[in-house]
């Protein structure tokens, strides 16, 4: 046996510049640990909590010329503190029907550009899972690439390749083919998200197939199933976890989208982004904006609640 | 746990009268190169109905390559695979009537244990009640009734190996393939369930195809071994023969211990053969003929058991086979102890014996000088 050092000499002793900070961290009851889990609790109460209460509060509020652009919730008048809600912004996105055909028509677009994302990402992603070794980190690279470019830009990109005299009608032009209207259109809309949020399907996607035992698939082969019967009940079902995560990445995202929308969109393209934004800008109703941005969150919210209870439910399988 | 001779008529193996019987399995000079790996080099084997065959090899030598191209995962470079009279190579694996058993079980974890067993009768489009009562039989005859409902992650090693064993079997296949079927278990369940293998095999009737590393776990199976060594054959036969006839040098030193010592033929006669040792220091006299010639360099292998240990110096057979040395190791394992003798050339002979006599005080003991000495037949001539 080999001894690493000499136990009659003592270990050389440690300098510990958190010693002292340590202990007076222990003195009032708090350990590192605790540390690293306030960490980010107070970064989210700065960061998240405070300001949704902000738009919560503002919500509640009344539109009046000023500043700020709203009603104090809190007066106070002879010693009287008073507070006063206002329910009528909420009330409005349900009589109103702008607020209501906004959010569904997010949804349902949000909903049809998850679907085309999942179709168009998913051969991708088996593909990459399937790939040999050396190809793998390659084309996975070449999925995250274009975050190295600006969203914006991207998205700016786009309308060169779809507008009248754009890439893809001049070439069909070649062809005699008469141009074919794209942007300003809810076609540009899907393409649009379909393409920024492709990474965030294939990724979650990647990750669920390539951890895959081939020999799963050899077996079912093996107990006589053709490929398509393989995907069906040995694939599919086993990659749903993955579908679930990039269903929610691509989804949740696209409900509130704005720049898409706003680039790409008509004017017949209803999404309860550009909403807001009208609201924020052009009405200067914080307020209104206010109550439609806590009503997002809500839709938003709820999916989430959903999904991911059935993804425990995958899981827990 | 083989078949016991007795308990098989003549027919039963076919083997032997290869004229009147017709291989079920029928693998001609089949090779499979990765790129510029050959992993199976120029193959040919025949195996018969309800054969346990045994394709046994270290890690490399192609058996699960052989046993992949037989399932169908892999096509054969060249060379043909017949099935029952029909030729395989190019079908894809979900319309071969063979089934599989993977090493890794390869259980469908997001199924139960009786829609596992269900899959390949789903697929064949077999109506319910029928799929129902199929796998009700089998859970039964793999001992897992009350099973049916848990999911893979839910059941222990055991367990999981044999809904894998019933889900291979649910197809009723011609041909079931085994890759390493008792690996993943520990040894007092690998002893049981060889036992159980042995049982389901000869009540059903299938032929089965075994890949192993363990060269015990082949031998109580087996019919028939195959020993693979880089890509090919290097002997088939029964495990008597493989372990008591080996044919080559490899297959000697791979199955079992087996002592291996080179040296020179010095009389070459039909009734036997003279061979000169000097790491042995004394001649070796075989009691038949072997095809060689004289002054031929060869080896000779002879497994530690067939050797007997004396104090005083035996007769011998015509002045050979006696060979003396220094004991230098004892392993007492109980049954036996396996002494390891040093010989004057520095040649060292492992020797086992029974340990008849009880706490033995008159046994053998380290540094002592002793004889050993071997019968006419008891080693194997080796020219490869």
């Amino acid at each position: 046996m080999t001894a690493t050092h000499d136990p009659t000499i003592p270990p050389p002793r440690r300098l510990k510049p958190w010693n002292a900070v340590e202990k007076g961290l222990a003195r009032v009851g708090i350990t590192g640990r605790m540390l690293v889990l306030i960490a980010p609790l107070i970064w989210l109460l700065v960061f998240f909590l405070v300001p949704l209460a902000v738009v919560f509060g503002i919500s509640l509020a009344n539109k009046q010329f000023g500043r700020p652009p709203y009603t104090p919730l809190l007066t106070s008048e002879e010693g009287t503190v008073q507070l006063t809600l206002h329910l009528n912004n909420y009330i409005r996105l349900f009589t109103d029907n702008l607020y209501v055909a906004a959010y569904l028509s997010s949804i349902r677009i949000a909903a049809i550009a998850t679907i085309i994302t999942l179709l168009v990402g998913y051969p991708m992603a088996y593909a990459i899972a399937r790939a040999p070794d050396r190809w793998r980190n390659i084309l996975l690279m070449l999925v995250v690439l274009p975050f190295f470019t600006s969203f914006l830009l991207r998205v700016y990109a786009l309308t060169g390749f779809m507008r009248g005299n754009g890439v893809i009608n001049q070439f069909l032009g070649l062809f005699g083919i008469e141009p074919i209207v794209m942007m300003q259109t809810d076609f540009a809309v899907y393409v649009g998200i379909v393409y920024t949020y492709l990474p965030f399907m294939i990724l979650p996607l990647y990750t669920t197939l390539v951890k895959l035992d081939v020999s799963l698939f050899e077996a079912s082969a093996d107990l006589g199933a053709r490929p398509i019967h393989t995907f069906l009940f040995v694939t599919l079902p086993l990659s749903l976890p993955g579908i679930i995560a990039g269903s929610m990445l691509v989804f949740i995202p696209a409900i509130g989208e704005f720049v898409i929308p706003s680039l790409l969109g008509g004017p017949e393209t209803l999404m309860i982004g550009r909403v807001l934004w009208d609201e924020f800008f052009s009405a200067t109703n914080w307020p209104r904006a206010s109550a439609v941005a806590v009503a997002m969150l809500l839709v938003v919210v709820v999916p989430i609640m959903l999904l991911q209870r059935a993804q425990g439910a995958v899981v827990e399988k | 746990m083989a078949k016991k001779p007795q308990q098989l008529a003549i027919d039963t193996r076919p083997w032997r009268d290869t004229a009147n019987n017709k291989p079920f399995v029928r693998i001609k000079n089949v090779s499979k190169k990765f790129g510029d790996i050959i992993a199976v080099h120029e193959v040919s084997l025949d195996i018969y109905k309800s054969e346990l065959f045994c394709l046994l090899g270290g890690s490399g030598s192609g058996k699960s390559t052989l046993l992949r191209m037989l399932a169908g995962f892999e096509t054969p470079t060249s060379g043909t695979i017949e099935i029952d009279g029909q030729d395989m190579t190019e079908v894809p694996p979900y319309n071969r009537p063979v089934n599989m058993m993977f090493q890794s079980y390869a259980l469908f974890p997001h199924m139960s244990v009786e829609q596992n067993i269900a899959y390949g009768l789903k697929r064949d489009g077999l109506p319910r009640a029928e799929i129902a009562a199929r796998v009700n039989e089998l859970l039964v005859l793999v001992k897992l009734q009350d099973y049916g409902k848990r999911k893979p992650h839910q059941l222990s090693g055991g367990q999981r190996q044999r809904v894998a064993l019933a889900r291979a079997l649910a197809k009723r296949p011609k041909l079931l393939l085994l890759d390493e079927p008792l690996g993943a278990l520990d040894k007092k369940l690998r002893e049981e369930t060889q036992f159980e293998l042995v049982k389901i095999q000869e009540q059903l009737g299938v032929t089965f195809i075994v890949v192993t590393h363990d060269q015990e776990e082949a031998m109580t199976l087996a019919t028939r071994i195959g020993v693979m060594n880089q890509g090919e054959i290097a002997m088939i036969g029964e495990p008597t023969d493989i372990y008591e006839f080996p044919n080559s040098r490899f297959v000697a030193n791979f199955i079992g211990s087996a002592n291996m010592v080179e040296g020179v033929v010095s009389e070459d006669e039909p009734d036997h053969v003279r061979i000169r040792s000097s790491e042995l220091g004394c001649d070796i006299y075989v009691g038949h003929g072997v095809d060689c010639a004289p002054e031929q360099r060869l080896w000779w292998a002879i497994r530690p058991e067939k050797m007997v240990l004396s104090r005083e110096q035996p007769a011998g057979l015509h002045g050979a086979n006696v060979a003396t040395g220094i004991v230098e190791e004892i392993a007492y394992l109980g049954d036996i102890s396996v002494y390891q003798i040093a010989l004057e050339s520095g040649k060292r002979l492992r020797v086992s014996q029974t340990n008849s006599v009880r706490g033995n005080p008159d046994a053998i003991t380290w540094d002592e000088t002793v004889y050993v000495t071997w019968d006419e037949d008891a080693g194997s001539v080796l020219t490869s």
